[in-house]
């Protein structure tokens, strides 16, 4: 597998930076610079770089005539045609001419001032290259010269690769926002640039595979996009699911047996005070209720609250409000006390919880137990702190799970010693759906797809069949907006346009006379879940669709309809 | 989940309630009996019962010996851990209390000087409490306590995640003031609302009011004032501070703030945070707590080394923990909790706990068959054994090995010895305390006494005070004497020793002979008109200076000893002689049955106090086998396998992508391992299930994100996170550097150690330097010395770092040359700082120094620009 993803990426990316090549600012118009010379450098320079042996590059360049390998250049015409007329620069794609070269301010403030090196590697660079072309056109090669040859190639790839990098990040700069120059200084980037390999190495030493993993730059990857693949639905999802039978059932098992062989030894724990954590990785959650069941067996007198923290909707105040209902004894005075206002703030809730617990005879205990404990709802401060103060009390005791690796951020020192934590590897290997994880709505939040909304397309034109002309109107001219912007903009980067310039347009239309129309109209759109909108650093009001482009198109037209 | 089935009704309705009440009933009877495993069953019935008609409430100990022990002594060992921790545990809580009490002191009476002294500022407490911010609020603790009973005034705590903002911190301020009272509780909201006005819940006002009832209402006390105390004062935002303080000097003629600071850092610091007005504002006084090393020392030395401790901390565990206390800033009450734990896990797990009970409890029927057998497992045992053999007592070995009767009986009498021999021990250790020459602290010396013993001998013992002693002067010698004598008659209150004169009186006896005598001595010495001296301490040869002609004569003489000396000498000799004798100890590790009392274990302690979790869902994901002792997945081995599950293969997937994945080759790649066309053979949707969970549970445990960057891509987020603050990305991306190796010029061979990376070349040990040098001939010149690169001169005795250097040098790094300019630049500057004057005594001083030889300018610099050379 490493290999064909190696060959992928080693491909596609070379192309690309064909593509950029002439497009640099920088590109020094050589006047010895014939075309044909030009084109004969840009050969080279692409088998060498498409080929990593180097023996077939010498052999290559030895070659007076180099013939491009059809196979490896697919698109290259335009090439050809831009080397063609004798100013080449005049037909190089427009994009890029329309920038003038000091448009980017960000990257002459970000990277240093273009020193004495990068003018030192260009003219370098270009000593090479003549280097190159000397030699090809001067056929023979000795032994020594193939060694030098080799280094003034390595000199004229390097120096491409940076100037490449530079642009792409320049453009990137300028596209996305001209007001913050805070992106990482250019330069480290730069200097990593050149020993990144396309291949991952095997058996490295624990740091080198850290560096090997924190390795700065981008990160090439191929094109591939999910587009082909039909996502799964939640119906499909779970019919699917429920006929699939997971094939370390026994082992899951087995290891869930061994776990509770120290139910005791948690019981014996928490009895002494020490707040229980169970961590690995797997759910833990069937875990946490044979313990409950355990603890329960062992004196069915005791009160157990059980609180999954996985459940997005949970509060402090579920938590307050199950903890008073468990103790029977505090609820006289627990109305009373929230009826008098105290109750509306959920630290004094708690004081006044845990007073009225160790006032009351005979001394009751409760055991919390907590599923997911680093989950989202809980995860605030305030709410740690709120638990931290339950477990510190002698008749609380508390036992949580943890489902991630970095969970001990949650606490600092403070904390840490009013839980009093005794941690215990538990890991169960039991998947986390579907009580803790929505699989199918996580992944495609990860995958950018917005789940939480009417269902694409159709829902999109059912919602707007229901709504007057003028919304459907205002709708069209946003999905053409949007699109035109997707047009200009970048593969991948959100799209949004102004709230303004969309509200001028509106106006021109006689979509709405007054921006209260306006709102109104957006705010139907909005209660649907059919655009998004939110404002971008310097406070412009952005609005943008959550669809993909392939999906805008398709809407577009059904409304053209 | 087919196990389940009986159940799962029950499981659904509950795993999607966000906090519910378990009840006990519906689950008690099915999912109890199918789900509990069948060893479990069997062993808690019968206990389980008991404890409800007993004591209802506790758990009990599981037997031990395979369920085999009896549960009267597993009650037993539950009986001896709640009777031994208790003890401890209010002896520390007594130390600690003791350890803050003079900072109460102070701080309560500089509040009530400075309440009377009318200085029209805000009085001010700043408390450095050191870094461990856990330790904090045990102080603050007190604090409250002893203010609230001394005079009277509303104390409110203030942490800063409970105060991000000024409203919020005046609310919780008012609250806690006006909830503080004990007669307050529904008079509250009376006078909140009182005269048809309603406060703010962030006006002081509301405040104010309440105080001014309280106070009409109890006409003797004034209690005008507030004490407001910032725990962690460092953390809130130094506007709200400034607010704050502002706010309460212009409520001070209604309301009288006093405000106390913790201070983790210095007062410095914290008043530079402050404006300079506000800091005018305000009336301090400064107050130490006791730095958490001693906090630390007195606990170990009542709860650990004390007499009082059933349990001793084994001498390594014991090391580890005061290991951890210094190098994490761990409060002291990790420390008690590990403690605690140690004696949890011994009573809990060690059956042979059961024959620490005293004699009243302990008698023959609770020795079972299995525990003479695990006391015959147990190495002391075969060490004893084996020293009866060789001591010829072999009737006495037989018995031990064969007699259950006999071994009944010599266990029962080990508590005996056991005390004693804890008893020497502690005094041995008190004195070898007292006498002051012992140059390492109390707990080293006791870490020391139980891994090794004691030894007081100079040359091969653990605690070496041969020399020490005998190079005291009489006074001194006089003076340990008396130290000793004091040490057994009042023994160590902290330690749990009584005095012990009654046992020692022999010891006792001949120190006060010595004592006699080396005071004679003295007397006759003075009277003598020489000084007593001893044959140690006298040096044996002396110079003597005579002047003849102008010339300086030095002519060497051996001192005599007087007849007083050599009786001095005799005396240092039987001290010598009494001391090492009496305060040999044994290394506990010697002592018959010794696991029955020393807990030293470090395993359950470090993984339980000290989690790993990064290391431990690494290990599940990159090698699940480990877990789950299948036979399918044994074969992968930390390696790929299309048998793993899902997310495994998706982790080790991810670790080989870059900082980007790409979702689609993700995809396509691990259908290409479990696809239809291979041995697992999953249809395209199934598979794609299986990756969508896999992919969520990656996801939810925050290996990636989404990223915008690309189309179906997603960001790594665990291995950048550090990567994100530019000057450590920066960092390591230097540190990533490869280096080129370089090779040995007679073989061709690259040294093993030789540096690949930059970091690596930081890393190199001094052995790992001289090993390069050699390998590179670098150490002992010789011709092919000059043939490399940067050749670099290799002489002994280079520090660490100047080898660092060289090495970087020979290499070839960047600014690792000779720091010449440097060394000239230094030496340029201090020349021109330097008056005439001082120049010309260096001159003068020089010339000296060169009449002796030592004109060595480099080493003149070296010493100058000490570690930069």
């Amino acid at each position: 597998m490493a290999r064909r993803k190696a060959a992928v990426e080693a491909s596609v990316p070379r192309t690309s930076r064909k593509r950029d090549l002439p497009i640099d600012p920088y590109e020094l118009p050589d006047e010895n610079e014939t075309p044909r010379r030009r084109r004969r450098l840009d050969a080279t320079g692409a088998t060498d770089e498409g080929t990593n042996g180097e023996n077939v590059a010498d052999h290559e360049d030895a070659d007076p005539f180099p013939k491009p390998s059809p196979a490896r250049r697919p698109g290259r015409p335009p090439k050809s045609t831009a080397a063609g007329p004798p100013n080449g620069q005049a037909t190089t794609p427009s994009a890029r001419k329309q920038r003038p070269p000091n448009e980017t301010p960000i990257k002459l403030n970000g990277i240093d001032t273009p020193s004495k090196r990068n003018i030192a590697d260009r003219s370098a660079r270009k000593k090479s290259a003549r280097a190159i072309i000397d030699r090809v056109i001067g056929g023979a090669v000795s032994d020594d010269e193939v060694e030098e040859g080799d280094i003034a190639r390595e000199i004229y790839e390097s120096s491409e690769d940076e100037e490449e990098e530079a642009d792409e990040r320049g453009r990137l700069d300028g596209d996305q926002e001209p007001t913050t120059p805070s992106k990482t200084p250019g330069r480290k980037r730069r200097v990593a640039a050149r020993k990144r390999s396309p291949t991952p190495p095997r058996d490295l030493p624990a740091h080198e595979q850290y560096f090997y993993q924190n390795r700065p730059g981008l990160a090439k990857t191929s094109n591939n996009t999910l587009s082909s693949l039909s996502l799964l639905t939640h119906d499909e999802y779970f019919s699917i699911f429920r006929k699939l039978d997971n094939p370390h059932a026994a082992d899951v098992e087995f290891l869930q047996s061994l776990h509770a062989e120290s139910f005791p030894q948690w019981a014996f724990e928490l009895s002494q005070g020490f707040t229980t954590c169970l961590y690995g990785y797997g759910s833990k959650r069937r875990l946490l209720h044979n313990f409950a069941t355990y603890l329960s067996s062992q004196n069915p007198t005791h009160t157990i609250v059980i609180i999954n923290g996985y459940v997005r909707t949970l509060t402090t105040r579920d938590i307050l409000s199950t903890l008073t209902a468990a103790l029977p004894s505090f609820s006289s005075p627990g109305t009373g006390g929230s009826s008098s206002g105290a109750g509306s703030n959920p630290s004094n809730t708690l004081q006044s919880l845990l007073s009225s617990l160790s006032t009351t005879t005979p001394q009751t205990t409760v055991t919390v137990l907590i599923n997911s404990l680093d989950a989202p709802p809980l995860r605030k401060p305030a709410t740690q702190t709120l638990l931290s103060q339950l477990a510190s009390h002698p008749q609380i005791r508390l036992a949580c799970t943890a489902d991630t690796p970095d969970f001990p951020l949650l606490w600092d020192a403070g904390l840490r010693a009013a839980f009093n934590f005794l941690f215990h590897d538990c890991t169960t290997f039991v998947p986390f759906a579907p009580c803790e994880l929505e699989v199918v709505d996580e992944v495609h939040e990860l995958l950018g797809r917005k789940t939480r909304r009417v269902g694409g397309k159709e829902g999109v034109a059912f919602v707007l069949r229901s709504l007057p002309e003028n919304a459907r109107a205002l709708f069209r001219l946003l999905v053409g907006e949007v699109l035109a912007a997707m047009e200009e903009g970048q593969q991948g980067e959100e799209v949004a346009v102004e709230y303004r310039m969309v509200y001028n347009k509106a106006v021109e239309e006689f979509i709405c006379s007054s921006e209260m129309a306006f709102r109104t109209l957006l705010k139907e759109f909005h209660d649907h879940q059919i655009i998004t909108s939110h404002k971008d650093s310097l406070g412009t009001e952005l609005l943008s669709l959550p669809f993909r482009k392939e999906e805008l198109e398709s809407i577009l037209e059904e409304l053209m309809s | 989940m087919a196990q389940y089935e009986g159940d799962a009704t029950q499981f659904e309705e509950d795993d999607h309630r966000a906090a519910f009440i378990f009840n006990r009933k519906a689950d008690g009877d099915s999912a109890g009996q199918s789900t509990r495993p069948a060893k479990r069953r069997k062993v808690a019935r019968p206990d389980a019962r008991k404890p409800q008609q007993t004591s209802a409430v506790e758990p009990v100990f599981p037997p031990l010996f395979n369920g085999g022990e009896s549960p009267a002594a597993a009650r037993l060992r539950k009986e001896l851990f709640e009777t031994a921790w208790p003890i401890l545990e209010t002896r520390i809580k007594q130390v600690l209390r003791e350890a803050n009490r003079n900072t109460l002191d102070e701080v309560t009476s500089f509040l009530h000087q400075a309440a009377e002294a009318e200085t029209g500022k805000i009085t001010a407490g700043f408390i450095i409490t050191g870094p461990s911010i856990a330790s904090q609020d045990l102080l603050f603790e007190q604090l409250a306590e002893r203010l609230c009973t001394a005079s009277q005034p509303r104390f409110v705590r203030l942490r800063a995640s409970e105060a991000p903002n000024l409203k919020v911190a005046l609310k919780k301020i008012i609250q806690d003031a006006t909830a503080r009272a004990p007669d307050a509780g529904d008079d509250l909201n009376a006078e909140v609302s009182q005269g048809g006005r309603k406060f703010l819940n962030y006006d002081l006002e509301a405040l104010h009011v309440f105080l001014q009832q309280q106070r009409q209402r109890q006409r003797q006390r004034q209690s005008r004032r507030v004490v407001v105390a910032f725990q962690d004062s460092e953390a809130f935002e130094g506007a709200l501070l400034t607010d704050l303080i502002t706010l309460f000097h212009s409520w001070r003629d209604r309301i009288q703030f006093d405000v106390l600071f913790g201070i983790a850092t210095s007062v410095e610091l914290f008043e530079a945070r402050l404006l300079k007005s506000t800091a005018r504002q305000l009336y301090g006084a400064q107050f130490d707590v006791v730095q958490a090393n001693s906090v630390l020392e007195s606990v170990i030395k009542s709860a650990v080394a004390g007499t009082h401790a059933t349990l001793r901390i084994g001498p390594s565990l014991l090391q580890n923990l005061v290991e951890r206390q210094h190098d994490q800033v761990a409060g002291i009450q990790v420390f008690i909790s590990s403690l605690k734990y140690a004696y949890m896990c011994h009573f809990y797990a060690n059956p042979l706990s059961v024959l620490l009970a005293g004699d009243g409890r302990m008698d023959q029927r609770l020795v079972q068959p299995e525990h003479i057998e695990a006391v015959r497992t147990l190495e002391s045992f075969k060490a004893q054994v084996e020293a009866a053999v060789q001591a010829g007592q072999l009737n006495h070995a037989q018995s031990l090995i064969e007699d259950d009767e006999y071994l009944v009986a010599q266990i029962l009498q080990q508590g005996q010895r056991r005390r004693e021999d804890l008893l020497h021990l502690l005094r041995a250790l008190h004195l070898v305390t007292s006498t002051g020459l012992a140059t390492a602290s109390f707990v080293e010396l006791y870490i020391l006494a139980l891994s090794n013993g004691i030894d007081i001998d100079q040359s091969s013992g653990t605690i070496p005070l041969e020399d020490a002693v005998k190079r005291l002067n009489p006074g001194e010698f006089l003076a340990l004497i008396g130290r000793l004598s004091d040490a057994i008659q009042n023994g160590s209150p902290e330690l749990g020793l009584d005095g012990w004169e009654p046992d020692a009186e022999e010891f006792v006896g001949s120190l006060t002979d010595i004592q006699d005598e080396v005071e004679g001595l003295l007397e006759r010495s003075k009277s003598n008109g020489t000084t007593l001296k001893s044959k140690y301490s006298a040096q044996s040869k002396v110079l003597r200076t005579t002047v003849v002609s102008q010339k300086v004569q030095l002519s060497q003489d051996t001192a005599t000893l007087t007849e007083e000396d050599k009786a001095f000498t005799n005396a240092i000799d039987t001290l010598l002689g009494l001391l090492s004798q009496n305060l040999h100890c044994d290394p506990i590790a010697n002592l018959f049955l010794h696991e029955v009392w020393v807990f030293d274990w470090k395993s359950p302690y470090r993984d339980v106090f000290v989690p790993r979790p990064g290391a431990t869902f690494a290990r599940a994901l990159s090698r699940p086998h480990d877990y789950l002792a299948c036979a399918c997945c044994a074969k992968a081995d930390g390696g790929l396998a299309p048998t793993l599950p899902t997310t495994a293969i998706l982790y080790h997937l991810y670790f080989e992508a870059g900082a980007l994945v790409n979702v689609a080759d993700l995809w396509s790649a691990y259908y290409a391992l479990v696809g239809e066309e291979t041995d697992v053979g999953l249809d395209e949707r199934s598979a794609l299930v299986f990756f969508y969970r896999g992919l969520a549970e990656l996801r939810m445990m925050g290996f990636v994100k989404q990223s915008r960057k690309k189309a179906d891509h997603v960001a790594k987020l665990n291995a950048r996170r550090a990567a994100r603050n530019p000057a450590f990305d920066a960092k390591l991306s230097q540190m990533a550097l490869k280096l080129a190796p370089l090779v040995q010029l007679t073989t061709g061979a690259v040294h093993p150690d030789f540096p690949r990376t930059l970091l690596a070349f930081w890393l190199l040990t001094d052995d790992q330097l001289d090993g390069l040098a050699h390998f590179y001939h670098q150490r002992t010149p010789c011709h092919w010395t000059e043939q490399y690169p940067c050749p670099v001169t290799w002489p002994p005795g280079l520090s660490l770092e100047e080898k660092r250097r060289k090495l970087g040098k020979f290499i070839g790094l960047r600014g690792c040359d000779t720091p010449i300019g440097a060394l000239v630049a230094g030496e340029v500057v201090q020349q021109l700082q330097r008056s005439e004057e001082q120049i010309r005594e260096e001159a003068e001083r020089r010339a000296r120094v060169q009449g002796n030889g030592s004109g060595d300018d480099v080493e003149e610099v070296r010493r100058k620009m000490g570690w930069y050379y």
